[in-house]
């Protein structure tokens, strides 16, 4: 069975001011920055990368954290594992569809160890976190040993496998606003067997107005149809100042096909996941205004 | 460069000095020759190499055992009691929970992990917790009623701690049923 | 149906202990001392000629044992069709030319697995490459590139088979249709990858060699042929296996290396493929074209039935012939066919070999007729699985010149079916439906291409002074249970305990031939050779306690709770233990021993007995995402006498698992022959929220060649998963389907076909017609 068979030379850090320093001296390397690893060393395996350091940050206790204050909401360090957020009470109980989306990346052994921002940083486009967090409007901060750059969510993510994270720089929390009165927030991905990478995926955080009629705010995020997680913002403006119907999540869904780029595999063609997230974004929809409306 | 690596494995404390890239199911089943954790997939898709550390089921064959420093691993090797299986392997067994048995390892760890967090699931919960499991033999169904089985015999010998002594006879015949494996639900 | 000991009781596994524990050892977890790791270097190219290898500087790597090429192997060729010497066709390194992706040029054993690995990088082959072909319609014409030289429009084999008249059947019809099919490859995806430990005795000239496999005979066999050694200088261990499934019947080159290796290294050499490897290089489920015609009376019965099918054999034989000629004969089962014929041809193409895959032949045929067979209903307007229970065959129906049905409980079974059917399914609501498809499979082969000269099966039995029993036997437990079946077996007919009998399996050296774990033979090939051996036992305590008893000569004795007794008067007999003593010391002190054996005689070309069944399954689509949901599984089945039920019900869960994986989701996509899904990642078998819940009902027969009574108990149940499931999306909304995978895009597309299609004969009022595509 496959190992790794290159040698890379080791470098754990144990503050997050070591992992800094360890991340500007090697700026110029060829490294990998391990948290987790679920991703990275089955890529080793693969010899698809050979980084020559590595930079351990999976003790950075400091970072493990999830927690949530009624100002600033959300914060999710960059150490917390997916498990921890998927059993989070607070998360559960103010963001549940974050628990939701958890409950079905990989398996239970895999999000016992395999960190949210890892994923986010490996950055394949079929992440399960990325839509939920263009939903919920996410922020995502950058440091370096210099300095610190916030990141909205949707431009996290670049292209397959490589987001704004620069030489130098590591993904060290995850902001998730306090939702707005009248929010409801839903996910669904979609692949033929459970658990597995979606063939499409998509989120949507819908905000209504206080008579919850119209529809004040609609953000929109799908995964696995495009180079990285999409912003369909152009469908958001369909459903904004309006009263939410199935039709009009219908015209949404046909103006948000317009704004993904599948790309066809043997998992499918880009015309059927196209279809796909229109069809999800419709089931989504609805779902998060039902939410909205219990709100 | 090799590194030290301190851990306990089934309650035992090990040194060594490992390249950094060697995984943890490497130490495992080369260096501590315990073979009971098997690999079947080099994708991290299978979950046959399941172990536990620190109380979180893990997959031994993605995971550097650098990271493994200083933490606690149990593996199949470590769950029975001498010769006492462990309620959760005497449950597969009677409820023929597995054929070729080479998954079996990384299932039965799984399911421990699994019913120290949650002693009293349903069957959603179950399959749910499981889904990272592949097997080829068995379909699953049976799998998940050995893992149904082994809550409840747990279940019955976590009541018999507590049970006053005036109900010791009803208690001892519980404990009975949960270790010999007959009479199962 | 009879009361028994042990026989038709739920036991647990023999080898559980083991397996729960993590003791029992595979020969993935074999490691010996001093032993080398060995890794292949294969070709990149699906067809080439292999100009020159340069193995020098890999010999140069520290840590390097050795590295060959194939002028350094003996050179002796392979296979499981060796009454064809032709068709024995495998060689441990490709010589001349490489034939698929993959196919193995030379071989390293080393100190470490990296360093072997590391080894293969420096190892320069210089290839010309070829036309290559893929498809097995184009190899077989006239200007497709030869895979293999002495076979003509790369043909590998053929099978006709014919009864009655099938053109007067067709004239005599009042329906006919043709239907065509493209059916994908699949892979068996046994959790153990192929692996081998072997090690050469210098001294001895000895070989041993621990093996994943499902025959330890066949691979005993294969290695001798391929190394030119005496088959009695090689002996073959298999310990547990971790899953076969067909897929380790043939002998591969990870045991014919590390032989050639030890035998040059002196020392023991262990090769473990990839899972990638074991996906690219290892056997599969062969893809194919079929073309089927069916006729019928308008009341529903099957007048004739015309099969063709072109598969796609890939570069080697292995069983992949046998295959072709099953796919010919599971298809016509378990209905009364009048009028049948068969024409299969298996072309040899530039990729990974097909072969004898779990349901042998019987899953991608049944798929193709039994959904014809649901089209075909429709348009007579009658209900599904009354024309299966209209054309089921009754006891000792003979398909003439092929095979018999001595024990045959199909009609039971299907009356069964349409009662339990309603109670358990009443309403089926919108977008759901029921889909019924019948079976019957073999219960080991009586054909004989692998050209043994041995009995198919043989057992021996030793009983010890202390009455525990030592049973030795070739007989592979690959994880349906053997084991426990054989102890079973062996217990109950000398009236002991499993608890007195030591397992002594799967070793060529310990026992007699048994050919192997594959066509559903072990339970009851094996079991009647085990069956004898401790019959020929019992008769001798019989005898002795007759002897001691005195009793009148008209009682018979019977061995039961570890007693031989008087049937009639039970509290007269004498307890095992004391009589073994006896029969010891009355034997100048020699253990008790028996050795039968089985081989079928005057059973027709195919199997001695065939278990059988029908199965309904209820699935659900979801008709915008094209998500076809497998709800329910109800299987009412014909095992005869049931051995273990624990084992036959886990064995029939199984199978379902694996069958609804070939109707949904396992596809093998190549492009230009290389596999796009190497891994468990991209390769998508069901996992346990994928699984519905499965009820299974039993129609006990009593099998007379088996046994106790005991026939096939679920290989069977393999090949009607999908055809049930496509047929219950077909009942649910009128999709059809020509291939077997229905993923979601597959299955949307024929929706949205459907629809079409009903809005454009609804506008024109067209009558419709029977049509093939």
């Amino acid at each position: 069975m496959k190992t790794i068979t290159t040698d890379f030379e080791y470098l754990p850090a144990t503050t997050v001011e070591e992992a800094l320093d360890l991340l500007s001296q090697h700026k110029d390397d060829d490294y990998k920055v391990i948290a987790g690893g679920q991703s990275l060393n089955t890529a080793m395996k693969h010899r698809l990368i050979a980084p020559e350091f590595i930079i351990d940050i999976k003790g950075l206790s400091d970072l493990d954290y999830i927690k949530f204050d009624d100002q600033e909401g959300l914060k999710i360090g960059a150490l917390a594992t997916h498990r921890s957020l998927e059993k989070s009470p607070i998360v559960r109980e103010k963001y549940p569809v974050l628990c939701e989306m958890e409950e079905n990346v990989a398996s239970v052994e895999t999000r016992n160890w395999g960190t949210v921002a890892g994923d986010l940083c490996n950055a394949d486009p079929a992440v399960d976190p990325g839509p939920p967090l263009i939903a919920l409007d996410a922020k995502m901060k950058v440091a370096s040993k210099d300095e610190e750059r916030t990141v909205d969510a949707e431009e996290f993510a670049l292209d397959f496998f490589e987001t704004v994270v620069q030489p130098g720089e590591m993904l060290k929390e995850i902001q998730i606003p306090v939702l707005p009165p009248n929010t409801g927030a839903y996910f669904t991905k979609y692949s033929q067997i459970h658990g597995d990478y979606a063939l499409a995926s998509v989120a949507v955080s819908i905000t209504l107005d206080k008579k919850k009629e119209a529809c004040t705010n609609a953000r929109i995020g799908l995964g696995g149809v495009g180079v990285k997680p999409i912003r369909a913002k152009k469908a958001e403006e369909v459903l904004k100042g309006k009263k939410i119907t199935e039709a009009l999540l219908a015209e949404a869904a046909e103006v948000a096909k317009t704004e993904i780029s599948p790309v066809s595999g043997i998992e499918g063609s880009a015309d059927y996941k196209r279809e796909l997230a229109g069809t999800l974004l419709k089931r989504v929809g609805k779902e998060a205004l039902a939410r909205a409306q219990k709100a | 460069m090799k590194r030290e690596l301190n851990i306990v494995v089934n309650g035992e404390s090990y040194n060594f000095f490992i390249e950094p890239k060697t995984l943890l199911v490497q130490v495992l089943r080369e260096m501590l020759g315990l073979r009971g954790t098997h690999q079947a997939c080099d994708s991290s898709s299978c979950a046959a190499c399941t172990v536990i550390v620190d109380g979180k089921a893990v997959k031994s064959c993605s995971i550097l055992a650098l990271q493994v420093n200083g933490k606690q691993v149990t593996t199949i090797e470590g769950l029975a009691d001498g010769t006492n299986l462990h309620p959760i392997q005497q449950a597969f067994i009677d409820n023929w929970a597995f054929q070729c048995g080479f998954c079996t390892s990384g299932q039965i760890m799984g399911a421990k992990a699994f019913l120290d967090e949650n002693p009293n699931p349903t069957r959603e919960e179950i399959q749910a917790a499981m889904d990272g499991h592949l097997c080829r033999c068995t379909g699953y169904n049976m799998i998940n009623e050995a893992i149904r089985d082994a809550a409840k015999r747990l279940q019955a010998l976590e009541a018999a701690k507590k049970v006053p002594a005036q109900r010791a006879p009803q208690v001892q015949k519980w404990m009975q049923t949960a270790k010999s494996g007959k009479g199962a639900a | 149906m009879k009361e028994y000991s042990i026989i038709g009781k739920p036991t647990p596994n023999v080898d559980g202990p083991a397996k729960v524990t993590g003791e029992a050892a595979y020969s993935i977890d074999i490691t010996l001392p001093n032993m080398l790791y060995g890794k292949l270097l294969r070709s990149p190219y699906p067809h080439a000629k292999i100009l020159s290898i340069d193995t020098s500087k890999a010999e140069e790597l520290p840590g390097v044992k050795c590295v060959i090429t194939g002028k350094d192997t003996p050179g002796g060729k392979w296979g499981l069709w060796r009454r064809f010497r032709e068709l024995a066709d495998q060689q441990a390194l490709a010589t001349d030319k490489v034939r698929f992706i993959g196919d193995p040029v030379a071989a390293v054993a080393a100190s470490t697995e990296e360093i072997a690995e590391k080894a293969l990088d420096l190892i320069e082959v210089e290839y010309e490459p070829l036309p290559a072909v893929y498809d097995p319609i184009e190899a077989i014409k006239d200007d497709a590139p030869m895979v293999h030289d002495d076979f003509p429009s790369n043909i590998n084999a053929t099978r006709h088979i014919e009864w009655g008249d099938v053109d007067k059947g067709f004239a005599e019809a009042d329906y006919v249709r043709e239907d065509r099919y493209v059916i994908e490859a699949a892979h068996p995806c046994a959790m153990e990858v192929h692996n081998s430990v072997a090690s050469y005795d210098k001294g001895t000239g000895r070989l041993t060699v621990w093996t994943s496999t499902g025959s330890p005979y066949f691979v005993q066999q294969n290695i001798a042929e391929a190394l030119k050694l005496r088959e009695g200088d090689v002996r073959v261990i298999k310990p547990h296996v971790g899953g076969h499934y067909g897929g380790k019947n043939s002998t591969m080159p990870d045991a014919v290396n590390a032989a050639i290796l030890s035998m040059k290294t002196g020392k023991p050499v262990k090769i473990v493929f990839n899972r990638d490897e074991e996906f690219t290089t290892t056997e599969h489920r062969t893809a194919q074209h079929m073309a089927l015609k069916i006729g019928l009376k308008k009341d529903g019965t099957i007048v004739a039935f015309e099969a063709k099918a072109i598969t796609n054999g890939g570069a080697f034989t292995g069983l992949g012939a046998t295959t072709l000629f099953l796919t010919g004969t599971f298809i016509t089962m378990p209905y009364r066919i009048p009028n049948y014929r068969y024409d299969g041809v298996r072309a040899y193409t530039n990729i990974v070999w097909g072969t004898s895959i779990r349901g042998f032949g019987a899953v991608p045929s049944k798929y193709c007729a039994e959904t014809q067979l649901d089209r075909a209903a429709k348009d007579l307007g009658i209900d599904p699985l009354e024309i299966r229970r209209k054309n089921a065959v009754a006891p000792g129906y003979e398909a003439p010149g092929q095979y018999k049905f001595e024990s045959c409980g199909i009609q039971a079974c299907i009356e069964k079916m349409a009662v339990r059917v309603k109670e358990k399914w009443p309403n089926v609501e919108k977008d759901e439906g029921i889909g019924y498809c019948g079976f019957a499979y073999m219960s080991g082969g009586i054909f004989n291409w692998i050209d043994t000269p041995y009995a198919y099966s043989s057992a021996h039995v030793k009983v010890n002074w202390d009455g525990t029993v030592d049973l030795y036997s070739q007989a592979a437990d690959v994880g349906q249970g053997h084991n426990t079946v054989a102890a079973m077996i062996c217990a109950e007919e000398l009236g002991i305990g499993i608890e007195d009998i030591r397992l002594h399996m799967g070793d060529t050296a310990h026992a007699y031939t048994d050919l192997g774990a594959w066509g559903s033979r072990e339970t009851l090939m094996n079991g009647n050779a085990i069956k004898d051996a401790a019959g020929q036992i019992k008769q001798k305590l019989i005898d002795l306690a007759r002897l001691k008893l005195g009793e009148n000569i008209a009682y018979d004795l019977v061995a039961r709770n570890k007693r031989i007794y008087l049937e009639l008067r039970p509290e007269r007999g004498l307890s095992y233990y004391d009589l073994v003593k006896d029969a010891i010391r009355a034997n100048d002190g020699v253990p008790l021993t028996g050795t039968g054996h089985y081989t079928p005689h005057n059973k027709g070309m195919i199997s001695p007995a065939y278990g059988m069944g029908i199965m309904a399954i209820k699935a659900k689509v979801d008709r915008e995402t094209g998500h076809v949901t497998a709800q329910d599984v109800l299987v009412v089945h014909d095992s005869g006498q049931i051995i273990n039920p624990l084992g036959a019900r886990g064995q029939v869960e199984g199978s379902i698992h694996m069958g609804l994986g070939y109707g949904l989701c396992e596809e093998m996509p190549m492009d230009q022959g290389m596999l796009l899904n190497p891994e468990f990642v991209d390769y998508k078998i069901l996992r346990t929220r994928d699984m519905p819940e499965i009820e299974i009902l039993d129609v006990p027969t009593y099998e007379p060649n088996g046994p106790f009574g005991a026939k096939e108990a679920a290989e069977a149940t393999i090949a009607p998963a999908a055809p049930a499931l496509a047929n219950a999306v077909y009942q649910a909304c009128g999709a059809e389907f020509f291939s077997n995978v229905l993923k979601p895009e597959k299955v949307l597309k024929a929706i949205r076909e459907k629809e079409k299609k009903d809005k454009e004969s609804a506008k024109s009022k067209a009558p419709s017609k029977a049509k093939g595509k």
